[in-house]
């Protein structure tokens, strides 16, 4: 089975590449404008997807992925299910700092509860971080991207200060406390 | 003028909005120039109702041309009520003449023959489609303008559509279209939706179809947005493939507008869980219905959205395929679960 591997390829200069993978297919698109237009310092590559594995055709053309974010749509069922099987399909590497989830709908009745509460529980389980974002309005996509980028900042080694990936996952990952863990 | 005439043109001024009613009259053009620009038509309905029964009594006019104004009052909207299509079946051979005066002149003789009080107005639309209003009576009783069938057929075509035929009326209409027609017998359509443009567009194929083409794919409306060179999709060949078969399947946007679709099963319960509904040897009878402000459209963004999986259940293309939206499935022997087919009435 082939794995989706973080260094494998070789970085381009001054660039960073960010992975969305999301199922429902609406959301990546308008956080993919808002991320491409608010970073000014360095050039910022998007590709959008729906699932891992990703086409075999494009793996010539890819640029080597800084980020992947896993975008979760908590009111749909199918969303979740869609994520926890897309990520048997990333190596163990990618897991130091390198994906994150991102959630949607969070405050929207009470299934979501639960499935948030599942996000945050393989989120802990994978060492990353979960944010959660509003995604209505422009000025929600607009934060969300701002947030997103300054991980992939991070992520790619564009941090002036000496921040690893690791080291930021460390801090950012969600945990989970011991009355969800009760549950 | 009798309470008929103006009940009837009492009920067409109030349904129009006031700014379309000008345009309405002009074009029955049965009042004078000056009769028309002394109406106000920012008054209160009933004051331009009364303004307008009353020019009407001053020309002379009677229930035959207030009918006109309703027949043309419909076919400039006619996306009202619900409309049901009839397919003529064994064309005879048509004579080289076969025009709408003929048809006409054999429709009105078929019918007046068979009852002796009814009211039928035939008009020719561009388009080559005749309409027909009726106003049925029966042997004793003067014909009910409160009530009229509109029939609109397409010449050429073998299919007419319907709107407001009671049942008892059914038996006269049908043998009138036809003989007039020249056709050997007509059945009903399964088609019924509240616009007479989707009635016609779908099964006429008048919408724009796509078909399977191995080398150029139609170009999607996808928003503009993700144009940005920097963006790429990953799936991007899978993305156009589900587009192009959404499209074989329910046509390019904008697409008839049907509301419903229907499907009656007549078949029995397959599952596993429930002993007394598995062991029954009737059918287990249930109805599915589908229902949108433009059927077509969702059906259409579900699979291109890949919400649905494809390719695309023959259950559903049978509403562009066949033109219709009423299916009954029936079981057909082993190993096939469902089939559609087509009901007698």
């Amino acid at each position: 089975m082939a794995l989706l591997t973080p260094y494998s390829k070789v970085p381009e200069l001054n660039t960073a590449t960010v992975l969305l993978v999301e199922n429902e297919e609406e959301l990546q698109s308008k956080l993919a404008n808002a991320l491409v237009q608010y970073e000014k310092d360095f050039n910022v590559n998007v590709r959008l997807a729906r699932k891992l594995p990703l086409p075999v055709e494009n793996k010539e053309t890819r640029p080597r992925i800084d980020l992947i974010v896993f975008l979760v749509n908590l009111l749909s069922e199918r969303s979740l299910q869609s994520v926890e099987s897309s990520l048997a399909h990333l190596h163990s590497d990618c897991f130091l700092g390198k994906v994150c989830f991102l959630v949607t709908d969070a405050r929207c009745g009470s299934h979501t509860q639960e499935r948030l509460v599942s996000v945050r529980k393989l989120a802990a389980a994978h060492q990353c971080p979960v944010l959660c974002a509003e995604h209505r309005t422009v000025d929600g996509v607009n934060a969300a991207a701002v947030r997103l980028l300054n991980i992939l900042k991070v992520s790619a080694g564009m941090s002036p200060i000496a921040t690893t990936a690791l080291y930021l996952s460390s801090l950012t990952r969600c945990s989970v406390t011991s009355d969800l863990e009760e549950d | 003028m009798d309470t008929q005439a103006t009940s009837v043109l009492n009920r067409i001024i109030r349904r129009i909005p006031n700014k379309n009613i000008e345009n309405l009259l002009k074009k029955w053009s049965c009042l004078s120039a000056d009769q028309l620009r002394a109406l106000d038509y920012t008054r209160p309905k009933w004051m331009i109702v009364e303004h307008v029964i009353s020019f009407c009594e001053e020309n002379r006019l009677n229930l035959k041309h207030i009918t006109t104004l309703e027949m043309i009052y419909h076919i400039e909207n006619p996306d009202q009520g619900t409309w049901h299509a009839c397919q003529l079946a064994e064309a005879q051979g048509k004579s080289v003449l076969f025009t709408h005066f003929i048809f006409k002149e054999q429709f009105k003789a078929h019918l007046h023959g068979v009852i002796r009080h009814i009211s039928i107005k035939m008009k020719k639309h561009e388009d080559e489609a005749i309409w027909i209003r009726i106003a049925w009576g029966d042997n004793f009783s003067k014909p009910n303008h409160l009530k009229p069938t509109y029939v609109v057929h397409h010449l050429h075509t073998s299919y007419v559509f319907i709107s407001n035929l009671m049942a008892k009326h059914k038996i006269f209409l049908c043998p009138a279209l036809v003989i007039a027609t020249k056709h050997g017998s007509i059945k009903d359509g399964h088609l019924s939706t509240r616009s007479l443009t989707a009635m016609r567009d779908l099964p006429l194929r008048r919408y724009q179809q796509v078909f399977p083409n191995a080398h150029s794919r139609i170009p999607q409306e996808r928003n503009t947005l993700s144009s940005h060179p920097c963006i790429g999709k990953e799936h991007g060949d899978h993305e156009e493939m589900r587009h192009q078969m959404s499209c074989e399947a329910f046509g390019h946007s904008p697409s008839p507008k049907l509301e419903t679709a229907v499907y009656s099963l007549e078949t029995r319960y397959r599952g596993k869980g429930n002993q007394t509904l598995s062991d029954r040897k009737e059918f287990f009878r249930g109805v599915v219905r589908f229902s949108s402000s433009s059927l077509l459209d969702s059906l259409r963004h579900c699979v291109a959205s890949g919400m649905a999986e494809g390719p695309v259940t023959p259950l559903l293309s049978a509403i562009t395929q066949r033109g219709r939206n009423y299916f009954v499935i029936t079981d057909k022997g082993p190993g096939v679960s469902s089939q559609a087919s087509a009901q007698r009435p």
